[in-house]
């Protein structure tokens, strides 16, 4: 694990490219060196799940891949059954882009305990790498998050990041690359909406940051927010389990379409400012398409509340996610290096998803802009 | 933060930031719910859907609370409940006599189920993480109650172990208070710390515990200051239980009842994490049984004269809080359509409907022109009626559903024989209609004028009540959003009141959004809401038949104890048919979605009443009123949950 230095973000320099440019970084990167691949994505009914992988896989540099599929498993009252046939065809477009190029391997991970009353799918997504030798011979881990759930890619990413600096911290030096890929579409995504939300909140495995404590109980708890659109339920469960003592909603601006946080202010106006009595001064603005941006403001907002409540022990974080997947690296990154300073991911699973029309239309498709973090590597040694 | 604007909004316990404002919020009412007698000995379960008021009484009993009650005690919206709590023990000679420790329970206590060790080391883990948890909370508390400070105070405070407790093998027979609250800190890190590691669970230099040691630790007697027992009672209130695994619950549970401990205990948990057939076992007796179990709902079921006290004085208190100028919310929702628009529009409904009468009669004279007469003194007497319009309109109603009773006993006459011709050939005497047109009647025809008429129905302030449906956040929702009303028509310098028709249309956009909700809300949602539309659908076909044969009309259904038990036997054997009928009658309960009453007594059986939600029936139009329901076969319910309900082809509309 890296040291914390308070004064020096850890992703203080990024790598952040989208669009062509991204294919264009990759095409040079690829063609310099010796590069295997592996390429770790969902198995879904999400109509961006082979995007990523589909732009990859038509470079030339590509000569040794392997792709790694999570498949996870909802159960068989899951709204999300009904998408079945998307999965399948989906999965069909996968083996035509790998075909003769890549191994393909199927991972399950259970979402559900053996009673089929605890969830233990974010637990699950920990366990999938156990070790560094577990990645293989690949010199570049690429994990697309387009068609996973939060509860899975952020514990799965956040222990890649700690097999790799455990392995840096041994070797003295970065031995493998990790980059997160997602393809943004706010037109899918408002489509996409949570069906059968758990009754409560939680903390995500290995989030917990130590919020739950009894020990901690008396330190003010802050809770980061991020806005996104109808996440009324989630917000309200998480609010019941932080019961926190100062908000900071997270908003998205500048964001493409202008007026988005705006129309999130009068979506959440009763919930804020009745119901929470948030302090307007309190909003952080955060921009929609760039990550490690929403890291930089919600790493600093923590650090100042940390020194403002020094004389009182300092304080516990709790961040929750219910934005675009984009945004939401962001909070997994201030997470994960601001862990020992108490703060934690809490989160509001569903069972399933409803999709409204036209998510599959070609034009609405088509419009998917593919987003790449270079998370750890070579481009973070001096 | 600031204050709220809205106080209705403030909803779960949690929200309410200062002790004194709590207190000042807070109903005794609820306080009826508890045992009359001894309530700090033993181990008590309460239990609701979420939102029924269980953390707020938790809360009731901390120290914080307690000693702002005292300091709040002679105002007059908190005498009421500091004499209640004096009477109950937790009060006296101007200080809290009760230590009450409230502690919440975390998901990662479920988490240890998912540590690759053996059944045994999991249990010592569990044990070891809460016993240390309970021993912190008691502490905090502890110095609240004696208003020093958190945790350096706890030097002054004198920790007396007691003989033979193995859990703390290597301190003294006597030590502070901050010594055991380093060890529990610990104890507490080591644990959390492994759970939350990315890397492999280090937990093998944690300890492990056999039971629930630390009840002995926070006893009265255990926990002294100035060589004097800090409080005479002590409380350890677990709330979220159903966060446990079932496993862990059942452990803990029955070691907390084994271990017979002078702490009393008080677990509140929501409904969901009860089995099946606890489940639909709830809704029995009068919510307070013998075995130590409050059921917040059913309580307050079995006593709505108090729940509509209760929540008005909610109400109240939160209207008094709020910046702008209400003291009263009740007042402010007018319970009578007594204004001059009405009154127009009930001399429309009398006409329309008299002629509909006439030309019923009409209809069926030229039918069976022997009975020509029969309701000509019926007729004679609602022409000559002399009352409000309403009182009028709601007579002409009452008498077109006596005819056609009427009508339907005389055709079912021709198969029967009750009726001679010649009985037909008299006019039925006015004592007659006077003696069947009772309260029941009246009150189907009220509904129909609604729902034919556009007559506000829902409204007025015991109707918010019962909307309620027993759940204190429901009312909370419900208020919240007549508030603001009330509050943005003051902004506008106009009459806070609101208009019968506006009090609809607000519980009417609530009961929708909480419709549109329950996919969204909780698990197999999408199948409770095609079951509760199947039975919604079914009460609204069954309420509006024209002769109102069960009086004023249904709003659930029942099955017979003996179908209930052969639905879990079957389901629990994974019976295809009723595995999904038990999960949806488990999951509308536990939300109080369903309102469930067990043993219910009518036609020589026992039955399950199922009652949908108060606020789902105004989206069928339905009436509130209690124990109103048709009995339905298991077989015939399990059909609902794949077609829904589809009314017979021959409604029988004018049989």
């Amino acid at each position: 694990m890296n040291e914390l230095n308070l004064s020096q973000p850890r992703w203080g320099n990024y790598f952040l490219q989208h669009g062509t440019e991204l294919f264009e970084f990759w095409s040079e990167y690829l063609a310099k060196g010796d590069r295997r691949i592996l390429f770790v994505m969902g198995r879904g009914f999400d109509p961006r799940m082979c995007l990523g992988i589909s732009r990859l896989f038509q470079l030339d540099g590509i000569t040794a891949a392997d792709v790694r599929v999570i498949q996870f498993d909802e159960g068989a009252t899951s709204p999300s059954v009904k998408f079945s046939d998307h999965v399948a065809e989906n999965m069909r477009r996968l083996e035509d882009t790998t075909y003769g190029k890549a191994l393909t391997t199927v991972s399950e991970i259970p979402m559900w305990s053996y009673d089929a009353r605890r969830r233990i799918g974010s637990n699950e997504a920990r366990k999938l790498f156990g070790s560094v030798a577990d990645l293989g011979d690949a010199t570049d881990v690429i994990v697309d998050v387009s068609s996973l759930p939060r509860s899975i890619y952020i514990p799965l990413v956040a222990k890649l990041l700690y097999l790799l600096d455990d392995a840096k911290t041994a070797a003295g030096i970065a031995t493998k690359n990790l980059h997160v890929w997602v393809s943004e579409n706010p037109d899918i995504d408002a489509k996409i909406t949570d069906e059968e939300i758990d009754e409560q909140a939680e903390f995500m495995d290995g989030f917990r940051g130590g919020l739950d404590m009894e020990a901690h109980r008396s330190k003010p708890t802050i809770w980061i927010p991020f806005l996104g659109e109808g996440q009324k339920t989630q917000l309200e469960r998480i609010n019941n389990l932080l019961q926190p003592d100062e908000i900071c909603p997270v908003l998205p601006s500048p964001s493409r379409d202008p007026r988005r946080g705006d129309n999130l202010i009068l979506e959440y106006r009763e919930f804020l400012f009745d119901t929470l009595t948030v302090d307007p001064r309190n909003f952080i603005y955060a921009a929609e398409r760039n990550p490690f941006e929403v890291y930089r403001q919600v790493r600093r907002t923590i650090l100042h509340y940390h020194e403002a409540l020094k004389s009182l022990h300092g304080c516990k974080t709790g961040i929750s996610a219910q934005s675009t997947k984009l945004m939401s690296l962001g909070a997994l990154l201030v997470a994960y290096e601001l862990k020992s300073l108490q703060v934690g991911i809490a989160h509001v699973e569903a069972d399933g998803y409803n999709v409204a029309a036209g998510v599959y239309d070609p034009e609405i498709v088509d419009s998917n802009d593919i987003f790449g973090l270079w998370l750890f590597g070579e481009c973070y040694e001096t | 933060m600031k204050e709220s604007r809205n106080p209705f909004r403030l909803r779960a316990s949690e929200n309410i930031e200062s002790d004194s404002t709590f207190v000042r919020f807070f109903s005794a009412g609820v306080l009826e719910a508890l045992p009359p007698s001894s309530p700090w000995e033993g181990v008590r379960f309460l239990r609701s859907a979420e939102g029924g008021g269980k953390t707020s009484l938790l809360r009731l009993m901390t120290p914080g609370v307690l000693h702002s009650l005292i300091s709040q005690g002679e105002r007059d919206d908190c005498k009421d409940l500091h004499r209640k709590m004096t009477e109950l023990g937790a009060l006296g000679l101007g200080a809290p006599q009760v230590l009450g420790v409230l502690l919440s329970f975390g998901r990662n206590y479920a988490s240890l189920e998912d540590l690759d060790l053996d059944p045994v080391r999991k249990e010592r883990l569990f044990y070891s993480l809460l016993n240390a948890r309970i021993v912190l909370a008691t502490l905090r508390s502890a110095t609240i109650l004696k208003k020093i400070r958190y945790p350096e105070g706890l030097e002054s405070i004198d920790i007396q172990l007691p003989p033979h407790v193995p859990l703390l093998k290597d301190l003294p027979e006597r030590f502070s208070g901050r010594d055991l609250y380093k060890w529990a800190v610990k104890l507490e890190e080591n644990i959390c710390s492994a759970l939350d590691s990315f890397g492999p669970a280090n937990i093998d230099g944690v300890g492990g515990s056999e039971d629930i040691s630390s009840l002995s630790l926070i006893s009265p007697t255990s926990i002294t200051m100035d060589g004097k027992p800090i409080a005479r009672h002590t409380l350890l209130m677990l709330d979220d239980l159903q966060k446990l695994t079932r496993r862990q619950r059942e452990k803990l549970t029955t070691a907390l009842i084994e271990a017979r401990s002078s702490v009393g205990v008080w677990i509140s948990e929501r409904l969901e994490a009860l089995s099946e057939d606890e489940v639909l076992s709830s809704g029995a007796k009068s919510g307070r049984d013998h075995v130590g179990v409050i059921a917040l709902e059913s309580y307050w079921r079995h006593n709505s004269h108090q729940f509509l006290k209760f929540v008005s004085d909610i109400a109240d208190r939160r209207a008094r809080e709020s910046a702008d100028d209400i003291d009263s919310f009740n007042s402010h929702l007018p319970s009578n359509l007594s204004q001059p628009e009405w009154t127009e529009r009930y001399a429309e409904a009398s006409a329309k409907i008299r002629l509909r009468v006439l030309e019923d009669i009409r209809d069926h004279a030229s039918e069976k022109p022997y009975a020509t007469n029969l309701f000509g003194s019926w007729l004679a007497e609602a022409e000559e009626f002399a009352g409000t319009a309403r009182d009028v309109a709601i007579r002409w109603r009452s008498l077109e559903i006596l005819v056609q009773r009427e009508k339907s006993r005389n055709q079912l006459s021709l198969f029967d024989e009750p009726i001679s011709v010649e009985d037909l050939r008299v006019a039925i005497p006015v004592e007659e209609f006077n003696k069947k047109n009772d309260s029941p009647v009246k009150a189907s025809a009220e509904l129909f004028l609604a729902h034919e008429f556009g007559f506000p129905y829902y409204f007025g302030e015991k109707m918010v009540a019962r909307l309620a449906s027993a759940n204190v956040e429901q009312f909370l929702g419900l208020a919240g959003d007549m508030f603001e009303e009330m509050i943005s028509a003051i902004v506008r310098g106009k009459n806070a009141d609101l208009s019968p028709l506006r009090q609809q249309q607000l519980l009417s956009n609530a009961a929708d959004e909480l419709w549109n909700d329950i996919p969204r809300r909780m698990h197999a949602g999408n199948e409770v809401r095609s079951f509760l539309e199947a039975i919604g659908r079914f009460s609204h076909w069954m309420t509006y038949k024209p002769t109102a044969p069960n009086d004023i009309g249904v709003n659930g259904i029942a099955i017979s104890m003996h179908e209930r038990d052969v639905l879990l036997q079957r389901a629990g054997r994974w019976t295809e048919s009723y595995r999904p009928l038990l999960r949806v009658l488990t999951n509308a309960i536990a939300h109080n979605l369903l309102e469930p009453q067990l043993d219910y007594n009518v036609k020589n059986g026992k039955w399950l009443v199922l009652n949908l939600n108060r606020l789902l029936c105004i989206r069928f139009r339905l009436p509130l009123h209690r124990g109103k329901f048709k009995e339905k076969s298991l077989e015939e319910i399990i059909g609902w949950l794949d077609d829904g309900f589809q009314p017979p082809k021959t409604t029988g509309a004018l049989l």
